[in-house]
């Protein structure tokens, strides 16, 4: 049974940002498919704040620099978006793949992010996009790489009295792209491992490489050492067990030895094979 | 004719329109709201109980402790040995001790958490293995619970002719029924003063049995309504919350509805048995098998249950459908401190069957045999001699299974790296094993002309209602379905005994030929087949009373001698034959089970729908216990870590009904419940093997077991 609580709906971002700073210890809903559960649970939060249907929190736009997109935009609709299939492919790919119809039809991008899980699906191709997060309180507006949001498994440095207002990705023409995950079932599970991938060669070698890799270390993370060691490589067997090693060496040293390793990182061998052989 | 023919499910309308009242929604005015409190402990000592803090809220109406219960504290669907509620004692993380009856659902839920228990731990007994040598006792008689075994011929001398032997060891896992609906009902007292309970349920008269004992009242002072059930899978034959509604009826005198949690529902409730099985098998060059060996320990839990059933049941399939000379099994059943592990869909034999199927593939892989023809050339067939000896003399239909199967055998072509094809055979005895288990049933009519049945079948959403009216109307020679059903209530039916066992078509469906003999008899004389209609026949009747038609049926089975179980423990047997075709993903240990054909003999469809629905329904479940379902004690939850297969993960399936007719069924039917789960898991286990080259012996073989496996197999 839900806990008792104080709602409200917001119907603008202003509203949304005057009720995050008048009201105690608030806390942001869009979509619910992690708070409700967590409230289920017996987590007590007093102020909930619905955001999922502010106007200016459900925009997609498409410009020269980039994609910006709105943090209540839910994952069904991330999935099948014509300029994210062109753009970032990945991401269309993840968000199609969390949970099941109904947990996509509900949960948001910006939900996701700030529930920063490690297996979070969407995170992996926003890092391999640079994503950066606009976050406004009604005092200020800052911008911050995602990489630097997620600081633990589940907290974030998003303040309580701050709004996630909008997603700003690179995009990524020209590259193989994709997202593969594995999970103990078809459908409706928690990925035991995902992997983000973009990659461009040009004449045999390995022009630029983007990998990021979720549910294996606390947060998602981009083995960029890897990937430097890559840009510009001839494409080889060699260089790709070489790189392959560098990223299993980097997750041990970012988490030592856990017992999930003895199943993931053979997988994450081979999908990082398959991922750059291509 | 209705026999054989696809008519729609009686239930079937009030269900697509969501009206049908299941268990959950039944509501009544004034009525409370009870929860339980459980064991946080897996074993312990209960030192102290404080309720003041729960009794302090507002809004509490009870709290009901084993002291509150004016009859017997023990229920139990073999013998009588769980408590309702403990007495000083736990034995299991789950294990319910306090009743806590409020005004409103949250009002009990929350005083259940204010409730402060003081325990003293005990060693936590948490495998079979450790119960046989552990000096601390479960219970005063000691740690086992059952003994059985199976003796014919020599098995030493069998495998000393063999000319192969294969031995090995497999184990399974605990598996949760997850039914879509979690337990749950609804008492009240009436206007006599009976104690009337309607809950979600797979047997009305043993509840209101046990509810009589509980209560120390005559059982014809408690009434068991079975409402609209949304699965049972065994898990609902044993007292969920019946007992604890009864209970807090008897003591406010006010409706009380209660109804579990999926988390209660999955800490609370039955188990399937983990099984330890070492399997011996051996056989001649030519592929005949000439002597089985098999020692079986298994997890019962902390309380009898159906531990007993599966123990035995479990013993007498071990050899699988084939004719086998020499045979010596003992099959071993231990108390733990884990979940009771009670009846699941195939009682034991699923878990064997993953070991028999698994055997009988090395051994044709040694001698270079076809899988399916070392399966034709052992088949049980009509005069075999099953394990226990017993004489196949009716329906035995496995080698046509097998034919229905054989063409997409031969045809089958692997699709590239990954892809693999197994098979898996089974037999099954249809009702309880070598006891009497009889059903009964009455026929009337109505003073408008129609035909009214009395049926105390238990309905789960398998079809039964439909099935019993079929036979009905065939056995009556009636044209159109001109029949009333009243159902599931012991207040208007005979006791028709449970709904597992896979036993309600054949045994029920026996006792309403039986009745409708009778009935027809009745009709002739008075002109109904001349043409005389029903209604004059009923109004004429309706001023002397309307005759009433008993029918009564209990399959002709003997006990299992004690020493060797030798004997006829079943009346007939279903017979099934499951080929499998897989794919695995060698780089992440994912196996999806691409299209199943399943060929299995019922004896006789009563109807199509229903039987193919039956073998959907159980290849799904095979899924899930060959390939990811896993309950573990103390961490499992709720389906956030428990994984059920869903919709994408189901193969396509080819059903294939085969009717070899039983002399001694209703029309020529047996049973296909379990039948449709069990060989399933041995043929996916099968498949990866073809297809990887790694034999799997433990369940689930999840993507962690199957991974690790297919490492190790590439040191190698």
């Amino acid at each position: 049974m839900l806990p008792k609580f104080a709602s409200v709906i917001a119907k603008t971002r202003e509203e949304a940002l005057s009720w995050l700073s008048s009201l105690e210890n608030p806390r942001i809903i869009a979509g619910g498919t992690d708070l409700m559960v967590k409230m289920r649970a017996g987590k007590q939060y007093n102020h909930v704040i619905d955001v999922a249907g502010v106007p200016e929190l459900l925009t997609l736009t498409e410009t020269d620099e980039g994609l910006s997109l709105g943090p209540a935009i839910t994952h069904a609709r991330l999935s099948i978006s014509e300029p994210i299939i062109r753009n970032a492919r990945s991401l269309a790919l993840a968000c199609g793949l969390v949970g099941s119809p109904q947990i996509r039809n509900m949960g948001t991008i910006g939900g996701n992010l700030a529930n920063a899980s490690p297996a979070a699906d969407s995170i992996p191709p926003l890092l391999i996009h640079d994503a950066v997060l606009v976050l406004e309180s009604r005092e200020a507006r800052r911008r911050v790489p995602l990489e630097e949001v997620i600081v633990a498994p589940y907290v974030t440095s998003i303040d309580r009295k701050e709004l996630l207002s909008s997603i700003e990705i690179n995009p990524l023409r020209g590259y193989r792209e994709g997202y593969r995950r594995v999970a103990k079932r078809a459908t409706w599970a928690i990925s035991r491992l995902g992997v983000a991938f973009a990659i461009r060669e040009d004449k045999g070698r390995f022009a630029d490489v983007k990998l990021a890799i979720g549910s294996c270390t606390p947060m998602p993370f981009r083995p960029k050492k890897v990937e430097d060691l890559l840009r510009g490589a001839e494409k080889s067997e060699v260089i790709i067990t070489e790189a392959i090693r560098m990223a299993l060496e980097e997750i041990k040293l970012i988490s030592g030895i856990r017992p999930s390793y003895a199943y993931k990182l053979p997988v994450l061998q081979g999908i990082l094979e398959e991922v750059l052989r291509g | 004719m209705f026999i054989g023919q696809d008519i729609t499910r009686v239930d079937a309308l009030d269900k697509v329109l969501g009206t049908a009242a299941f268990a959950h929604d039944l509501k009544k005015d004034t009525m409370l709201f009870a929860c339980v409190v459980r064991s946080s402990r897996p074993h312990a000592m209960i030192r102290k109980i404080d309720v003041s803090a729960a009794l302090a809220l507002d809004g509490v109406v009870k709290v009901l402790s084993h002291k509150d219960i004016p009859g017997e504290n023990l229920f139990g669907a073999i013998k009588k040995d769980q408590p309702f509620l403990a007495e000083g004692r736990v034995r299991y993380k789950g294990e319910a001790i306090l009743v806590i009856v409020g005004i409103t659902e949250e009002i009990a839920r929350t005083a259940s958490g204010l409730v402060e228990i003081e325990y003293e731990d005990l060693e936590y007994i948490s495998d079979p293995f450790l119960s046989m040598r552990s000096p601390i006792l479960i219970h005063d008689g000691g740690n086992l619970l059952s003994h059985r075994k199976v003796i014919k011929g020599d098995a030493g001398k069998g495998f000393e002719s063999s000319d192969v032997i294969v031995e090995n060891t497999y184990s399974t896992t605990w598996i949760d029924h997850a039914y879509m609906e979690t337990e749950a009902g609804i008492g009240y007292t009436d206007e006599r003063g009976h104690i009337v309970v309607a809950s979600s349920t797979q047997n009305i008269h043993y509840k209101m049995k046990e509810i009589a004992r509980l209560l120390a009242i005559p059982p014809e002072q408690v009434r068991v309504v079975q409402a609209t059930t949304g699965g049972g899978f065994g898990g609902k034959l044993d007292v969920t919350v019946e007992g604890y509604i009864a209970l807090a009826v008897y003591h406010t005198k006010r409706p009380v509805v209660m109804r579990y949690t999926r988390e209660e529902s999955f800490l609370g409730q039955t188990k399937r048995h983990p099984l330890y099985i070492e399997y011996k098998t051996g056989a001649r060059k030519d592929g005949s098998l000439t002597a089985v060996e098999v020692n079986i320990v298994g997890d019962t839990g902390p309380y009898i249950s159906y531990g007993e059933t599966v123990c035995l049941r479990a013993a007498v399939h071990a050899t699988g459908p084939y004719e086998v000379p020499n045979v010596l099994v003992n099959s071993r059943m231990f108390y733990t401190n884990n979940p009771v592990s009670g009846a699941m869909r195939g009682f034991g034999v699923p878990q064997l069957a993953l070991a028999h199927e698994s055997q009988l593939d090395e051994i044709a892989q040694r001698i270079g045999m076809d899988p399916l023809d070392i399966r034709m050339k052992n088949a049980l067939k009509r005069g075999s001699l099953t394990a226990t000896s017993q004489v196949l003399n009716h329906s035995a239909g496995l080698l046509e299974t097998l034919k229905g199967i054989e063409p997409f055998w031969r045809a089958r072509r692997k699709q590239g790296p990954g892809s693999g094809f197994g098979l898996g055979c089974m037999y099954y005895g249809i009702g309880n094993t070598g006891i009497s288990n009889p059903s009964s049933c009455y026929l009337t009519f109505t003073p408008e002309g129609r035909v009214e049945m009395h049926s105390g079948v238990c309905d789960i959403g398998q079809g039964s209602d439909t099935v019993l009216l079929q036979i009905l109307c065939d056995a009556l020679g009636m044209e159109e379905m001109g029949i009333d059903l009243v159902r599931g209530d012991t207040d208007t039916s005979f006791d028709a005994g449970s709904t597992s066992a896979s036993r309600q078509t054949y045994i029920s469906g026996m006792a309403v030929c039986d009745a409708a003999q009778k009935m027809r008899e009745y009709l002739e004389g008075q002109g109904y087949y001349s043409g005389k209609p029903l209604k004059d026949i009923c109004r004429e009747a309706a001023e002397k009373g309307l005759p009433v038609f008993n029918g009564h049926f209990d399959p002709p089975t003997t006990a299992p001698d004690p020493e060797t179980s030798q004997g006829a423990p079943y009346a007939t047997y279903a017979f099934a034959t499951h080929m499998t075709e897989v794919h695995v993903d060698e780089v992440t240990g994912v196996c999806k089970a691409v299209k199943v054909h399943a060929a299995h003999d019922v004896g006789r469809a009563i109807n199509v729908s229903n039987v193919k629905g039956q073998i959907y329904g159980g290849v799904a479940m095979g899924v899930g216990l060959a390939l990811m379902e896993e309950f573990i004690p103390g961490k499992t939850e709720s389906f956030d870590n428990y994984y059920l297969p869903t919709s994408m993960d189901m193969p396509e399936v080819e059903a294939i009904v085969v009717e070899d007719r039983e002399p001694t069924g209703p029309f020529g039917a047996k049973g296909v419940g379990e039948p449709a789960l069990i060989p399933q898991a041995a043929a996916i286990v099968n498949a990866i093997k073809d297809a990887t080259g790694v034999r799997m012996r433990q369940l689930p073989c999840d993507i962690e077991r199957l991974k690790l496996a297919l490492e190790k197999n590439k040191v190698k």
